[in-house]
């Protein structure tokens, strides 16, 4: 395993670290990697986990690119007006004609956390290099929630998959330790967002489901994949329930979760889980697209990511 | 717009502890000292890392060429983060130093550290480096407290949180906020008392506190001793080190222009 840190992009200002293998695997048949920015966490993200990541998939005989988006961590901001979601999805294409260029990549698997999971997804739709889409605590729908309302969302969450099954909580309640009034205004919240928010959301919910279905039929193996504490989950279920059964069965697209951990995977343990189930569905995505050939190669020529419906990528 | 600096990133150091670099080079104007950055470890490395990245753009744009680095099991640097060791991060400090004055030719140079990179710098300063000015940006003096700190703060974010069972606890470390601290590392960290800058030859200093609950008698003691060439400033400003509820990550613009006016000044 080697890492070499490199500088590249249309004014060679975007920051990355690239992880070879220490022995290729004979050439051009395994996918690249590239580790997308979760959120405006620089490249090593929370816990170091995309170092950890990187070095094990190079293990496996991966090409890895981990980088940051202009105006993240080390890469300076852009100067044109380009808004994030474009100038995201186009610095994540560059950084495939990067690896194309330099490491003779021809296939990829974009891997991204938060909001670098709606860039791995807006990125896959227009460029057919992309064979797999990983999508780490996907946030699937334009968020409002923030600073307390955020708050009052992963308590409501908590209270409601775990505390409520959990008997030292039960035992606080009953002996009177228990915070009631963030009780009450936990299980307020989880109320008020029921009635209105499905309607809100739908048609951008349509979309993403006509989406996935593009992706399904030109091959792309789609992987959701969440902490069972993230209260995007929840989002996604209620969205998508019944077009994911759809898509699962087509075999393209899988939700897996890991158990007990949180939004940022933020212990050890939980990023050890992480770590292991990523390896375990990347070398799986590798086998099931390892043709080496793109399907539809012929009608998906790659364009700039400008015409995509989808919101706010970050 | 005209960039007013150039970005290299780079690794150096022996092969098998290879370290991550970031040098941030002035285009135009270019000063006599450089400067390289000491960051914080663990979550904290996380969350302050905007703002060290943009007071070092700020020092690039006032002449002066800087190099942030990771110490090694940090970052983008070679090596586990379980067997991270504050005696090698003090090497690092001297290998980042001959680093930086090897590509820019300068031979002064600033340290600028923060919390644990601040006490790193100050024992760096008094044992191996003898940088020409120091910025202490709400140094941990007190070791213990600091750990206390990291284990109360751990606590805390388990709150909404599904707890670890007993059997997934690690015996060989701690687990902060998703950083190993290891046994040892946590002795050393313990033991953090730095040297008085007094007794070294640093010429200038400057402390900057954010932290109200930071113990500022002991800070005097240990870096105030220099007269007229020692300069505290207390700036009411996050603590940028600690996580959000929203996980954004802070930079406090007095702050940094504080550190860039006083080096520019000493450094006329």
């Amino acid at each position: 395993m080697r890492e070499e840190a490199v500088l590249f992009g249309e004014v060679r200002s975007l920051v990355g670290i690239v992880t070879d293998p220490a022995v290729r695997d004979g050439g051009l048949r395994r996918p690249g990697v590239i580790l997308l920015n979760p959120g405006i966490v620089h490249r090593v993200a929370p816990g170091r986990v995309y170092v950890r990541m990187a070095r094990a998939l190079a293990a496996m005989g991966f090409v890895v690119l981990r980088f940051d988006f202009s105006g993240i961590g080390d890469s300076p901001v852009r100067h044109d007006n380009l808004p994030f979601e474009r100038s995201a999805a186009r610095e994540t294409q560059e950084a495939m004609h990067f690896l194309q260029a330099t490491r003779r990549v021809e296939r990829f698997i974009l891997l991204g956390g938060c909001s670098g999971a709606r860039v791995s997804l807006r990125t896959a739709y227009c460029d057919p290099r992309v064979v797999g889409a990983f999508l780490i605590n996907l946030e699937i729908s334009e968020d409002d929630d923030q600073g307390t309302e955020q708050i009052g969302r992963t308590a409501a969450f908590y209270y409601w998959n775990f505390a409520l099954f959990d008997l030292k909580s039960w035992g606080k309640v009953l002996t009177g330790k228990a915070d009631y009034r963030k009780i009450f205004r936990a299980l307020g919240f989880q109320a008020r967002r029921r009635f209105p928010y499905a309607r809100k959301m739908a048609p951008e919910f349509i979309q993403l489901s006509a989406n996935l279905r593009m992706l399904a039929d030109r091959g792309v193996c789609v992987t959701f994949l969440y902490a069972q504490s993230d209260p995007r989950l929840n989002d996604l279920n209620e969205a998508l329930s019944r077009e994911l059964r759809e898509l699962r069965e087509l075999a393209k697209v899988r939700v897996e979760i890991i158990p007990r951990s949180d939004h940022t995977f933020s212990s050890l343990h939980d990023q050890d889980k992480l770590l292991r189930k990523t390896c375990e569905l990347i070398e799986g995505i590798a086998s099931s697209t390892s043709c080496g050939t793109i399907a539809q190669e012929r009608d998906w020529l790659p364009h700039p990511c400008e015409i995509l419906p989808q919101g706010d990528g970050n | 717009m005209k960039p007013a600096e150039r970005i290299v990133p780079f690794y150096f150091g022996p092969p098998d502890k290879r370290l991550f670099g970031c040098c941030h080079e002035p285009l135009e104007r270019h000063r006599k000292c450089a400067v390289v950055v000491c960051q914080p470890i663990g979550h904290e490395y996380i969350n302050s890392h905007r703002a060290l990245r943009q007071l070092a753009s700020r020092l690039s744009y006032a002449g002066f060429p800087v190099l942030r680095f990771d110490y090694c099991g940090c970052g983008d640097s070679a090596g586990d983060g379980k067997e991270a060791r504050v005696s090698q991060w003090l090497e690092d400090i001297s290998e980042a130093i001959s680093e930086v004055r090897r590509r820019t030719g300068a031979f002064q140079v600033c340290l600028i550290g923060l919390r644990v990179g601040a006490a790193l710098a100050m024992m760096s300063a008094a044992e191996l480096s003898n940088p020409d000015s120091l910025v202490l940006w709400d140094p941990v003096v007190n070791g213990k407290s600091y750990l206390e700190g990291l284990l109360r703060l751990q606590k805390e974010m388990l709150r909404f949180r599904p707890k670890p069972s007993s059997a997934q606890q690690p015996l060989d470390y701690v687990d902060v906020l998703g950083f190993p601290l290891s046994r040892f590392l946590q002795a050393e960290l313990k033991n953090i008392r730095p040297p008085a800058i007094g007794g070294t030859l640093v010429k200038n200093v400057l402390v900057i506190q954010t932290d109200r609950t930071a113990d500022e008698a002991s800070l005097q003691k240990h870096a105030g001793p220099l007269g007229s060439c020692f300069e505290y400033r207390h700036l009411d400003a996050p603590q940028i080190w600690l996580p959000t509820a929203d996980g954004s990550l802070v930079v406090p613009s007095q702050v940094l222009e504080s550190i860039v006016s006083w080096t520019s000044w000493v450094h006329a």
